[in-house]
C-alpha cells in the first residue's frame, strides 16, 4: 500500500481549526470529508477512534491537531450524509462508509455470484475474514458494515439471516 | 459687414452669404475627405500590420502587450467593440471574452476559500490550468486586460494593490485601509495575530481585533487556534506567504473533491 498523498490544505494551519464564519466552516467541513473518506479509503479503515492520534487528524509537521469538536463536526456532516455512523451515543467511535452499504451489499451479491454460492449458509465472520473470501473485496471488511449490507440485503429478500451467539456469529443464507 | 441700403442691397448680402457658405462647405468637404483619406490609409496600415504579425499578437504576450501600448498611444482601443476591425484582424474581442469568462470561472472556484481575493500571480496559474497545455500562453497584462473588460458588467471585480503586490478582487466591497494594512502586516508570513497587528500598525488592541474579525466575517482570514504558545492567528488564503500559493492548491482540491464529492444518501 502506497503512501497516503495529503491534500493541501492539510499543511495549511487554520484548517485544523473549525471556522467560527459560517459559509467558510461548511467548505472547511466539506474538504475534510472528502478527505476522511479517501484517507479511510486508502487505508481500509472502517472504524475510526475519534480521540485518536491518527495522521488523518495530527499533521506533526506543521504541529497542528484537530480538535474533538471539529472531528465530531465533520463525522457528524458524514453521518446526515449516510456516509458515517456513530457507534456510540458519547461519540467517540465512528464507522465510516467509504463505500455505502448499497455498494457493500453489492459486493456481497458480486461475490456470491463469482463464487456460486447460492442457496449455502455462511456467517458474518466468515464473510469477512474466512478463506473464501481472501483476495476479495469484502476481506477484512468490518463485521458492523458487514451485517448492515446483509440487512439491507434481507429487506430485499435476497438473503436470509439467522442469529448466532455473538453478532460475529450472525449466519447468513443466500437465496 | 456695411448693410447696403434697399432692395439690391439685401439681395447683395443674401448673395455674399451663401457665397460664404459654399466656400465653407468646400473646405469642410475637402478636410474632411482629407481626414477620410488619412484615416483610410491609417485603417489600412494597421489592419495590414495587424494582419502581417497576427500570428505574433496571438502567440506571444510580451509582444501583445507592446501592442496594446502602441494602440494606447495612437489613441484607438483594439477591444473597444467585438465588431471592429480588430476583432475581424486579430480575433480580438473574442479572445478577451473568453478570457474573462476563465478569469470569472477561476474567481469562483476558490471564492469560498479564499474570501474572494486572489493574488495575481495565482490567478494566472489557475487561469493558465483551466486553458490546458496547449493553449496560447496568457501574460499577466492578458489578465489584467480582461479583469478590466469584466468591470463594465459591475460584478464587482477590481484590481487593488497591498504591499505593492496586485491582487483581483472578485467579491464587491470595499476594502478600507485598515484591512489593507492588516493584509500587509500578514503579507510576509501569510499570517498575522492581534498583537503583531497592533504592533506592526502603531494601533490598539481593540482596533487591531476588530480589522481582523471583519476580514475573517468576509472569508478572507482564517482563524487558528493551535498555535504552540495559544494565540490566534488569523490566515490570509490569498496569501501566497503562506508557503506557496495556497489559495490556488485549495481551489485545485476543492474542483476535485467537486467531481469526486460523495453522492448524497
Amino acid at each position: 500500500m502506497g503512501s497516503f498523498a495529503f491534500p493541501y490544505f492539510h499543511n495549511y494551519p487554520p484548517y485544523f481549526t473549525l471556522q467560527p464564519v459560517k459559509e467558510t466552516r461548511d467548505k472547511q467541513v466539506a474538504l475534510w470529508c472528502s478527505l476522511v473518506l479517501q484517507y479511510c479509503q486508502h487505508t481500509k479503515t472502517f472504524v475510526l477512534d475519534v480521540q485518536g492520534d491518527s495522521p488523518l487528524f495530527v499533521n506533526k509537521v506543521i504541529n497542528r491537531k484537530l480538535n474533538q469538536e471539529a472531528r465530531v463536526a465533520i463525522l457528524d456532516e458524514l453521518a446526515t450524509q449516510g456516509r458515517a455512523e456513530w457507534m456510540d451515543k458519547g461519540k467517540t467511535r465512528c464507522l465510516v462508509y467509504w463505500r455505502r452499504v448499497d455498494e457493500w451489499a453489492g459486493a456481497v451479491t458480486e461475490f456470491v455470484r463469482t463464487f456460486g454460492l447460492s442457496d449455502s449458509v455462511m456467517t458474518v465472520d466468515e464473510l469477512s475474514s474466512g478463506d473464501d473470501v481472501r483476495g476479495t473485496d469484502l476481506y477484512g471488511v468490518h463485521p458492523e458494515i458487514l451485517t448492515r449490507a446483509l440487512k439491507l440485503l434481507e429487506a430485499q429478500g435476497k438473503v436470509r439471516t439467522f442469529k448466532g451467539a455473538t453478532p460475529e456469529e450472525l449466519g447468513v443464507k443466500f437465496i | 459687414m456695411r448693410r447696403g441700403p434697399g432692395i439690391a442691397g439685401l439681395q447683395h448680402a443674401v448673395r455674399t452669404k451663401e457665397q460664404y457658405k459654399v466656400a465653407g462647405e468646400e473646405v469642410k468637404k475637402n478636410s474632411l475627405q482629407a481626414m477620410h483619406e488619412q484615416l483610410s490609409a491609417f485603417r489600412s496600415n494597421l489592419e495590414e500590420f495587424a494582419r502581417k504579425y497576427r500570428a505574433d499578437v496571438r502567440r506571444d504576450p510580451v509582444f501583445r502587450a507592446q501592442f496594446h501600448t502602441m494602440c494606447a498611444n495612437i489613441g484607438v482601443d483594439p477591444l473597444a467593440s467585438n465588431k471592429s476591425l480588430w476583432a475581424s484582424a486579430l480575433g480580438f474581442g473574442d479572445y478577451y471574452y473568453e478570457l474573462g469568462v476563465q478569469v470569472v470561472e477561476a474567481c469562483l472556484a476558490s471564492r469560498s476559500l479564499n474570501g474572494g481575493m486572489m493574488e495575481l500571480p495565482a490567478l494566472l496559474r489557475a487561469v493558465s490550468r483551466r486553458r490546458g497545455g496547449a493553449a496560447e500562453p496568457v501574460s499577466e497584462d492578458d489578465v489584467v486586460r480582461a479583469i478590466k473588460k469584466l468591470r463594465v458588467l459591475g460584478g464587482g471585480f477590481d484590481l487593488v494593490t497591498i504591499g505593492g503586490r496586485a491582487y483581483v478582487r472578485s467579491v464587491p466591497g470595499e476594502l478600507n485601509l485598515d484591512k489593507n494594512r492588516a493584509l500587509e502586516a500578514a503579507q510576509a508570513r501569510g499570517y498575522t495575530s492581534v498583537a503583531d497587528l497592533a504592533a506592526a500598525a502603531g494601533w490598539s488592541a481593540g482596533r487591531a481585533d476588530d480589522t481582523l474579525q471583519a476580514l475573517t466575517r468576509e472569508g478572507l482570514a482564517w482563524v487558528d487556534d493551535g498555535a504552540p504558545d495559544g494565540v490566534r492567528l488569523y490566515w490570509f488564503p490569498c496569501l501566497s506567504g503562506a508557503g506557496g500559493s495556497a489559495a490556488e492548491e485549495q481551489a485545485a482540491a476543492a474542483a476535485g473533491a467537486a467531481e469526486s464529492g460523495p453522492a448524497p444518501g
